[in-house]
């Protein structure tokens, strides 16, 4: 490999774990706000201005918390949990295309970590992983209470993989690759997935929601019923990291609906006759002219990514949570048949349209 | 037989989910536009700004002194007696002659007149039973203290200056 | 009289307005001649000839139902508060019961229409000029101007014009005992019967006539100077006297009444212990005709004060280089045992304010308990009293000269008294409760204290080489029984509960047995 090789991936891995872990104060700064607003409140404003400078605050508290070890936790289980917590989303976030490719020094780069035909499938199972945290979490930190919020989140999951999976897999049917780049051309080139297949869409954005523990499907967690959840014994910077690893987990869901549904990086409307024009203001040739389609394809796709952020913390302050029966109802009886049959209508669709 | 059935019959538009949850996140984001630009709020800015709280509000105890400063308090132990939290302690004395211009009216004093307002549960017995308009509650509504012992109203933190009824 | 037992029971009346008379039953016989009856409230009651229909409702217990100001069982008839008026049928007016004699065949009514009128107007009359300072005053609680008030009393008062004042007797010491306000008397005049009859001292006079009347020390710069003035306090229907001992110190409704026996001298008064939260507030006397009828002498009365010195030593304390260390009963007590065992000589010196079970358990059991034979002699000391012979009566009431409680009783244990008052033993063990005084002892003299001592007492004794303190209980802190000097033994019980470190002499003595 060459310096240039390693050099490239190196800042690209930096700049996108930075990026996903530099949003997590902003969105919790964002959300307490958000809540503050749409409850009528003024919210966190003390700290810094416009209270910007709170996760700042809150991190230090976290840092200077003791930090507690329950004396029969499996030790191990335990300090893996935070971390596989925060490290599975981040991982995802690896085949994730930010643009398509920008020319630095005569090289091509490919704004994306991890190049590979099977990206959806590596998303998938990285996906799939973030249920051991929280299994290993509620076990290990030996705690009744950690186990029931533990069992009700991986429960929760499982469940909503499979409908997940399924809205996904009548995509894959629809794009015929694996590869999100093609994906992304396919998008760019006809419709965006979300007018192709509107059902996928809201099936798999209902499924995120679980899969990230978010309001209304935040079961693993309840003061009333389970004191906190499977995080319960947890302190300081380790309850710090599931805090965060929470957002991680929005960011790269968000990054992930954009990019099956919403276009990904595929420039808005209005978008390539700014990039024409400013080519023809500057003259910057062949080469420049990539660069800044790369630029407003990355601030095409943060913009994706921002409003279903939005999207988040919008509809989490608007529902009440469900009942974790219902919400079972929903992902076995409603959504999982659904997505089924979608499939089939999908698949024979595009049969029918590729014939 | 003798249960009442509560429950309704949902309509589809109800069964669909969606058109409710389209309805709670307008209202949710005439809310969030109206704090985002509007800088609207319920709430107040707590320290900066406070509440009037009614002339009846009953808040931390103060004890209704003469021009002398001299308290009116007669150490009768009618609060004392009827204070159903058991929160008051007075400990009696009689006044010195020569400090006493007031006669037989004030002959009498407490040397300790304590509250201690962790047990106090603010039902205004006190200034109900006291003869004397002594004891009275005024509408300081901000109780906290950083000790023990400083939740213990001692005679000269009662007989301070208050803004309240009186 | 002699050998007589009674046990100390709480009065169902508060402060003995009342006496003990027992209903009378017609003798059987052949020439018994049948009592005349009286019949009050449409019960018929038997009664002796000469009593009053007062007398008669007190035989039968239905005195509560009459009011009273002015009578007191033991005190003369006057008459004059017109509050326990009743109705008698072909009587034209209502007629005083207290000074009325019962008749054969009068028809009493205590409550009809007529009477409550009648206690109505009399009490509108006694709050003309009442200041109804309750809040500062001390009887407020027991006062019967409130409970007649409350039970007879107009709802508001006709007199609308200025109340009387009397400037110079608003807070007036009438000694340094006694505190007069007179503006809350009622003229009553309890106080001047009690000074003219009971003790005889005359040292209390009502001046002046009807607005003006007032009353006044009979020589005014001398002031009250009887020894019985605590009872002008009990007896005071309102709080007119006031006690200064008690002043202000403590509402009367917050005091736990229990009954007990005073130990200030051989008497052996009835007590009620007022206390609040086991702190003894003051004694205030109970009934009893067989030994101190409705008084108390004030010596007795503020006895309590020595009780709850604060410098009372209530935890056990061991002589550990030259001054005394508070530490447990275990070590105090297994410390002076080793050094009693290793004594040529041990005496133990009994006080004659402990009780008759106290001193047999110490004659008893002491020398059996520390594995030694220990002499035990009693020990008085008061003003020349070394025995019971020696104990006279210092007035006509109660007062007397020994200052224990207990002298008959423990020369009834058998127990010597010390020769001489004066020990002489390697190891003198001191037990008391607080009365007895200490024998003459050698400067260098060593001693064991036990029970009731003050710090102030072990200062001043003869020999500062104490070895130790073990805390007993005061009279009133346990049960026990006393004879007193007219040898009725009375049997009393806890009063209050002691929350110190002091034992009791039981407990000393079994685990003095059981230490090694």
């Amino acid at each position: 490999m060459e310096f240039f090789d390693v050099a490239q991936l190196l800042a690209k891995i930096l700049i996108v774990v930075g990026a996903a872990l530099g949003v997590v104060p902003v969105m919790v700064w964002f959300e307490r706000r958000g809540a503050a607003w749409m409850q009528g409140r003024v919210g966190p404003n003390r700290v810094g201005p416009f209270g910007l400078l709170q996760p700042l605050a809150d991190v230090i508290k976290f840092i200077f918390k003791e930090d507690f070890t329950p004396r029969n936790a499996n030790k191990f289980y335990y300090y893996l949990a935070p971390m596989m917590a925060l490290i599975a989303p981040l991982c995802a976030l690896s085949v994730i295309p930010f643009g398509s490719k920008a020319i630095i020094d005569g090289h091509e780069v490919i704004l994306q970590i991890a190049t590979m035909d099977s990206g959806v499938i590596f998303i998938l199972a990285f996906a799939g992983l973030e249920v051991y945290p929280i299994i290993l979490a509620g076990w290990a930190s030996k705690n009744k209470y950690s186990v029931l919020g533990a069992l009700r989140g991986s429960s929760q999951i499982v469940s909503y993989e499979i409908s997940m999976g399924l809205s996904l897999l009548s995509m894959l049917v629809v794009y015929g690759s694996f590869n999100p780049h093609d994906m992304v051309a396919w998008q760019a080139s006809k419709y965006w997935g979300v007018l192709v297949n509107p059902f996928g869409a809201l099936v798999f954005w209902i499924s995120i929601f679980a899969e990230t523990n978010r309001l209304p499907f935040d079961l693993p967690e309840g003061e009333s019923e389970l004191v906190a959840g499977y995080h319960l014994e947890y302190g300081a910077m380790k309850f710090a990291l599931f805090f965060m690893a929470e957002y991680v987990a929005m960011i790269m869901a968000s990054a992930l609906i954009a990019t099956l549904f919403f276009g990904g990086y595929a420039l808005l409307p209005g978008m390539q006759t700014l990039i024409d024009l400013i080519g023809a203001q500057f003259a910057f040739g062949e080469v420049g002219l990539q660069n800044t389609k790369a630029l407003f394809e990355f601030l095409s796709i943060c913009s994706k990514i921002a409003f279903f952020m939005f999207m988040f913390v919008w509809i989490r302050w608007t529902l009440p949570r469900f009942r974790f029966d219902q919400l079972m109802d929903l992902g076995w009886k409603i959504l999982f048949p659904l997505s089924l049959i979608n499939l089939v209508i999908v698949t024979i669709a595009v049969y029918y349209f590729n014939s | 037989m003798g249960t009442i059935n509560i429950s309704k019959k949902y309509t589809a538009r109800e069964k669909a989910y969606i058109p409710a949850i389209l309805i709670g996140m307008k209202i949710t984001m005439k809310r969030f536009i109206q704090g985002f630009f509007f800088r609207k709020h319920d709430t107040i800015m707590y320290p900066e700004a406070k509440r009037d709280y009614s002339q009846r509000f009953r808040g931390m105890h103060f004890i209704s002194v003469d021009k002398n400063k001299t308290e009116n308090c007669t150490a009768c132990f009618l609060c004392e007696t009827i204070c159903p939290a058991d929160c008051i302690h007075i400990v009696a004395d009689e006044r010195d002659e020569d400090e006493n211009p007031y006669g037989v009216k004030k002959e009498k004093k407490p040397i300790s007149f304590d509250i201690d307002s962790l047990r106090c549960c603010f039902c205004g017995f006190c200034e109900e039973a006291c003869p004397k308009d002594a004891i009275k509650l005024s509408r300081n509504y901000e109780l906290a203290v950083s000790s023990r012992e400083e939740a213990i109203y001692d005679l000269d933190h009662l007989k301070r200056d208050v803004k309240g009824r009186g | 009289m002699s050998n007589t037992e009674i046990e100390i029971k709480k009065p169902k009346m508060d402060l003995n307005y009342t006496s003990n008379k027992k209903p009378v039953h017609s003798d059987t016989g052949p020439e018994a001649k049948p009592l005349p009856k009286v019949t009050i409230d449409g019960k018929t009651y038997e009664f002796k000839p000469g009593d009053t229909i007062m007398e008669v409702a007190e035989r039968y217990k239905i005195h509560e139902e009459i009011p009273r100001y002015c009578y007191h069982p033991g005190m003369p008839i006057a008459g004059t508060c017109r509050m326990c008026t009743v109705e008698v049928e072909k009587a034209p007016k209502l007629m005083t019961s207290c000074s009325t004699p019962a008749g054969d065949g009068m028809v009493v009514h205590t409550k009809s229409e007529k009477v409550l009128k009648s206690r109505t107007g009399v009490m509108d009359f006694l709050l003309t000029n009442h200041p109804l300072d309750c809040p500062v005053c001390d009887k407020a609680g027991e006062c019967k101007l409130q409970d007649y008030n409350f039970e007879y009393g107009p709802s508001k008062s006709n007199f609308k014009e200025e109340k009387r004042i009397y400037e110079d007797a608003t807070t007036k010491k009438l000694s340094d005992k006694i505190t007069l306000n007179m503006n809350r008397c009622v003229h009553c005049e309890r106080c001047v019967r009690f000074t003219d009859d009971v003790t005889k001292t005359n040292d209390l006079v009502m001046v002046n006539r009807g607005w003006h009347k007032e009353l006044e020390a009979a020589d005014p710069d001398k002031g009250l100077t009887n020894d019985y003035q605590g009872c002008l306090t009990d007896f005071c229907p309102v709080g007119a006297l006031t006690m200064n001992d008690f002043r202000f110190k403590k509402r009367a409704w917050f005091l736990e009444k229990k009954a007990s026996i005073c130990d200030r001298c051989s008497k052996g008064c009835n007590i009620e212990v007022h206390s609040d939260s086991d702190i003894v507030y003051r004694y205030v006397p109970i009934h009893n005709e067989m030994v101190n009828g409705h008084w108390m002498c004030d010596e007795g009365r503020v006895s309590y004060n020595d009780l709850m010195n604060p410098l009372r030593i209530v935890s056990p304390l061991l002589r550990h280089q030259d001054s005394l260390h508070s530490t447990t009963l275990q070590t105090v007590l297994g410390e002076l045992k080793s050094q009693m065992l290793s004594a040529n000589s041990v005496q133990l010196v009994v006080g004659t304010d402990s009780t008759r079970e106290e001193a047999a358990l110490l004659k008893d059991k002491f020398s059996d308990s520390l594995g030694k034979k220990v002499d035990v002699f009693f020990h008085n000391g008061t003003h020349g009293v070394s025995t019971s012979k020696d104990d006279v009566k210092l007035d006509h009431l109660l007062r007397m000269k020994d200052h224990t409680a207990n002298t008959r009783g423990v020369e009834e244990t058998g127990l010597a008294p010390l020769s001489g008052g004066q020990v002489n033993a390697d190891i003198v063990v001191l037990f008391r409760n607080g009365r007895a005084a200490v024998p003459s002892m050698k400067s260098d003299q060593k001693v064991i204290l036990w029970g009731v001592w003050t710090y102030e007492e072990v200062k001043a004794l003869p020999t500062q080489n104490v070895l130790g303190v073990i805390p007993g209980h005061a009279t009133i802190e346990k049960s026990g029984s006393f004879k007193n000097a007219d040898g009725i033994v009375q049997k009393f019980h806890p009063a209050i509960t002691h929350r110190g470190g002091a034992v009791s002499a039981h407990q000393v003595v079994s685990t003095l047995k059981s230490l090694n």
